[in-house]
C-alpha cells in the first residue's frame, strides 16, 4: 500500500544542506497499522508530507495506494490527496467559523463527482460519534471532538490510507486513548494507517512500530 | 473543482466574513454607483440640451447670404428663386424651405383678456415667413397658408418661446401658464410697418390679426413664424424687397449628407448659419467635459475600490494560510485556490456593482423628486435630469467586476503559490 525506495529529502540550510530523510525505505501492506516514532525534528512530519503528496521536492521513488507520485501533474496530485489519502494533524486544522458538518464535507468540493454531499458528511460524523454536534463550530467543541471531526473529514472521500501526524499530541491522556481506540476500530474495518508520533502511547496500539533515526527507518525492537 | 462547488465555497467564505465582505463590496458600490449616477446625469442633461434647449434636426442646414456680399460678384451670395432652385438641385438635398423676414417693423398692442388675466402691453414683433412644409407637422388649426388680405394670418409660435414665457416671463408678471394646446387659436393684433423705436418704410401701415395655429421647434425663437406668401405680400405692399429670401433651410436626405451639402452651399457663395448648432455643440461639450471629469473621478473611486479589495483579500489570504493549506491537503489544486480567490473577488465586485447601480438609480429618483417638488420652475426644466441606457448599467457593473478581479490578481497568485507542507507544519 505504501512503498518508498531511496527516499531522500533535504532542506537548504545556511551551513550546507539539512538532510532530513536519507535513503529511507518503507513498506506498508494493505490494512496495516504502522506507527513511526522518533524525536522532535527527526523528520516525521516531513515523511508524511512526502507520502501524502503535499511535498514534491524529494528524491527517490514513492508509491502510495498504487500511485507512483513522481511525475504526477499538480492537478493529478491534488486529486490523489482528495480521493486516495486522508490526513489527520496534531492541531486538527479545522476551518474556524465553519460547522463540523461543513468542515467534514470540505473534501467533497474538490472531488471528481463535483458536488459535496452532506449525507456522506453526516455518515462519517456518525462514524466518529459526533452526529449530535454537527452544527457546532470548532470553538464550541472539545479537543477530542475537534480531532474526531478532523478524522471524519479525512474519511469523507473513503481514502485507502490515513496519515496521522501526532494525532493525540494536543489531547489529554484519556481523550488521546479514545482517539487511538477509534484508529484501532478503523484499522479493524480494513483501513491502512500510518501514524507518526514521539509518544509511546500510540505505538502500543499499532501492529508494527518503526523508529526514524538519521533519516532512515529501523524496526523497533523495544529498547534500542 | 466544478463551478457549483466554487459557488458553494465562495458563499461559505463570504458568509463567514460578512463584515469584511460588506466593506469590500461597499467600496465597489460607491465607485460603480457614482459612475452610473454621473454618467446618467451627463447623458440626461445632454439630452435636455439636445432635445429641448437647442432642438436640432440633424438633417437641416440653414443657409444665409454672406454678410459681405462679395458673392454677388461671382453670381452668388443672394438667395433669389434661381439660387433656391440651384440649392434644390444639389446632390443630397431633399427639400429647400425658403425664408423671408418681414422687412418692415411690426408691433403688437394688446389690450384685453389674456387667458383669464387682464393684459395690456405693446411689443415690437419680428415675423418671418417660411415655406409651409417646414412647420407642417406642428400645425394644429386650419391651413398654414396665406388666407388673403383682411383675414387672420396663421402664425406658429416657437416651443422654446413658450417655455421661456412659462418659466420666466409669466411667473414674474402673474400671468397664466400656457400649454401648447391652449395657445392654439389665440389671436392678437399686429400692425406692420409701425414701430415704437425704428424708422418705418414709406408704405402704409397694415393692421392684421395673427392667429396661433401651432407650436413648433422650428418656429422663430424671437418672434412669430408666418406663411411665406404672407411675408412676401406684406413686403411688397410696404414697398421693400419682396424678391430675395433672407435664408433657406435645406433638408438633407440623411444626416451623413449634411457635410457635403454644407460644402456645396459654401461653394455657391452662401454662408451657413450654424449659430444654433454651435451653441448646442458648445453646451453639449460643456456637459460632456463636466460629465467626463466626474466619471473619471468615479472611475478613480472604482480603482480605489480595487486597491481596497486587493488589500482586504491579501490580508484574508494571509490570515487564512492554514485554511488554504487544509484545502490543499483535502484535494485543492493550485488553480482551485487561485480560482477561489478570484471568485470571491468577482462575487464582491458583482454584488457591489449591483448595489451601486441600485443606489445610483435611487439617488436619481430622489434628485428628480426633490427637483420636482422644491426647485422653482425654470425654462427647460426637465422631468428628469438623467438618462440611463442599458450600456451604462452594464458598463458600471462590468467595471466593478473588473476592479475587483484586478484587485484579486496578486492575492490570488500568492494564495496559489503557498506551500501546504509549510503552512500546515506545527
Ligand atoms: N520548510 C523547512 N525548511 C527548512 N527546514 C525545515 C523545514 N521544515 C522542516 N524543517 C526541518 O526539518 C527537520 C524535520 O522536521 P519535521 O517537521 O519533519 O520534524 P518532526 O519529526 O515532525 O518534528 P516534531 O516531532 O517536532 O513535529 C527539522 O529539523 C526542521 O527544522
Ligand atoms: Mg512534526
Amino acid at each position: 500500500m505504501i512503498c518508498t525506495r531511496g527516499l531522500k529529502k533535504s532542506y537548504p540550510d545556511p551551513g550546507g544542506e539539512l538532510v532530513v530523510l536519507d535513503g529511507l525505505e518503507l513498506e506498508v501492506k494493505e490494512g496495516e497499522f504502522v506507527a513511526v516514532i522518533g524525536p522532535s525534528g527527526s523528520g516525521k512530519s516531513t515523511l508524511l508530507h512526502v507520502l501524502g503528496g503535499l511535498d514534491v521536492a524529494y528524491q527517490g521513488e514513492v508509491t502510495v495506494a498504487g500511485t507512483t507520485l513522481r511525475g504526477l501533474s499538480e492537478r493529478e496530485l491534488a486529486s490523489f490527496r482528495n480521493s486516495l489519502v486522508g490526513f489527520v494533524f496534531q492541531s486538527f486544522h479545522l476551518v474556524p467559523n465553519l460547522s463540523a458538518l461543513e468542515n467534514v464535507r470540505l473534501p467533497g468540493y474538490f472531488g471528481q463527482q463535483g458536488a459535496s454531499s452532506s449525507a456522506r458528511a453526516e455518515e462519517v460524523l456518525a462514524r466518529v460519534g459526533l452526529s449530535h454536534k454537527k452544527e457546532k463550530v470548532p470553538a464550541q467543541l472539545s479537543g477530542g471532538e475537534r480531532q474526531r471531526v478532523a478524522i471524519a473529514r479525512a474519511l469523507y472521500s473513503r481514502p485507502k490510507v490515513l496519515f496521522c501526524d501526532e494525532p493525540t499530541g494536543n489531547l489529554d491522556a484519556v481523550t488521546g486513548k479514545e482517539i487511538i481506540g477509534l484508529f484501532q476500530e478503523l484499522h479493524r474495518e480494513g483501513l491502512t494507517l500510518l501514524a507518526v508520533t514521539h509518544e509511546e502511547r500510540m505505538s502500543s496500539a499499532a501492529q508494527r512500530v518503526l523508529r526514524l533515526k538519521a533519516g532512515r527507518l529501523l524496526a523497533d525492537g523495544g529498547a534500542e | 473543482m466544478t463551478s457549483r462547488s466554487l459557488l458553494a465555497l465562495v458563499r461559505l467564505s463570504l458568509f463567514r466574513d460578512r463584515r469584511g465582505a460588506a466593506f469590500s463590496a461597499f467600496g465597489v458600490a460607491m465607485g460603480v454607483g457614482s459612475l452610473v449616477f454621473f454618467l446618467g446625469l451627463g447623458l440626461g442633461v445632454g439630452k435636455v440640451v439636445r432635445e429641448k434647449v437647442f432642438p436640432q434636426d440633424a438633417r437641416l442646414v440653414d443657409v444665409v447670404p454672406p454678410t459681405l456680399s462679395l458673392g454677388a460678384f461671382i453670381g452668388g451670395g443672394k438667395i433669389d428663386q434661381a439660387a433656391v432652385d440651384r440649392l434644390a438641385a444639389l446632390p443630397g438635398v431633399e427639400r429647400v424651405y425658403r425664408k423671408m423676414t418681414v422687412r418692415v417693423p411690426a408691433v403688437s398692442r394688446y389690450e384685453g383678456d389674456f387667458f383669464g388675466a387682464r393684459l395690456r402691453m405693446g411689443v415690437e414683433i419680428l415675423a418671418v415667413g417660411v415655406d409651409p412644409g417646414l412647420v407642417k407637422k406642428d400645425i394644429q388649426l386650419g391651413e398654414f397658408s396665406d388666407p388673403g388680405p383682411g383675414k387672420p394670418i396663421p402664425g406658429v409660435a416657437a416651443s422654446r418661446l413658450l417655455e421661456i414665457y412659462n418659466k420666466s416671463f409669466a411667473p414674474a408678471r402673474r400671468l397664466p401658464q400656457l400649454s401648447p394646446t391652449m395657445v392654439v387659436g389665440f389671436a392678437f393684433p399686429v400692425e406692420f410697418n409701425r414701430s415704437f423705436v425704428a424708422a418705418t418704410a414709406p408704405g402704409p401701415i397694415t393692421q392684421e390679426q395673427v392667429q396661433v395655429v401651432g407650436v413648433s421647434d422650428r418656429g422663430l425663437l424671437a418672434g412669430i413664424t408666418i406663411p411665406l406668401e404672407v411675408a412676401v405680400r406684406i413686403n411688397r405692399s410696404a414697398g421693400v424687397d419682396a424678391e430675395t429670401f433672407t435664408g433657406a433651410t435645406l433638408q438633407a436626405v440623411d444626416p451623413s449628407a449634411v457635410p457635403r451639402v454644407v460644402e456645396e452651399a459654401k461653394r455657391m457663395g452662401l454662408q451657413i448659419d450654424d449659430q444654433e448648432r454651435r451653441l448646442a455643440e458648445n453646451a453639449g461639450a460643456a456637459v460632456a467635459v463636466t460629465t467626463s471629469a466626474l466619471a473619471l473621478l468615479s472611475a478613480l473611486i472604482c480603482l480605489l475600490a480595487g486597491v481596497n479589495i486587493a488589500h482586504a483579500l491579501s490580508a484574508s489570504v494571509r490570515a487564512r494560510a492554514k485554511e488554504i493549506g487544509v484545502m490543499q491537503a483535502v484535494g485543492a489544486s493550485r488553480s482551485d485556490v487561485r480560482d477561489l480567490v478570484f471568485a470571491e473577488a468577482a462575487a464582491l465586485g458583482l454584488f457591489g456593482g449591483a448595489v451601486g447601480t441600485v443606489l445610483a438609480v435611487a439617488a436619481m429618483k430622489a434628485v428628480d423628486l426633490l427637483s420636482a417638488s422644491y426647485l422653482p420652475p425654470f425654462p427647460f426644466k426637465p422631468d428628469t435630469f438623467f438618462a440611463l441606457p442599458w450600456y451604462v448599467v452594464a458598463g458600471g457593473v462590468a467595471l466593478g467586476l473588473l476592479a475587483a478581479l484586478a484587485g484579486a490578481y496578486f492575492p490570488a497568485r500568492h494564495a496559489a503559490s503557498m506551500d501546504p507542507a509549510r503552512t500546515l507544519a506545527g
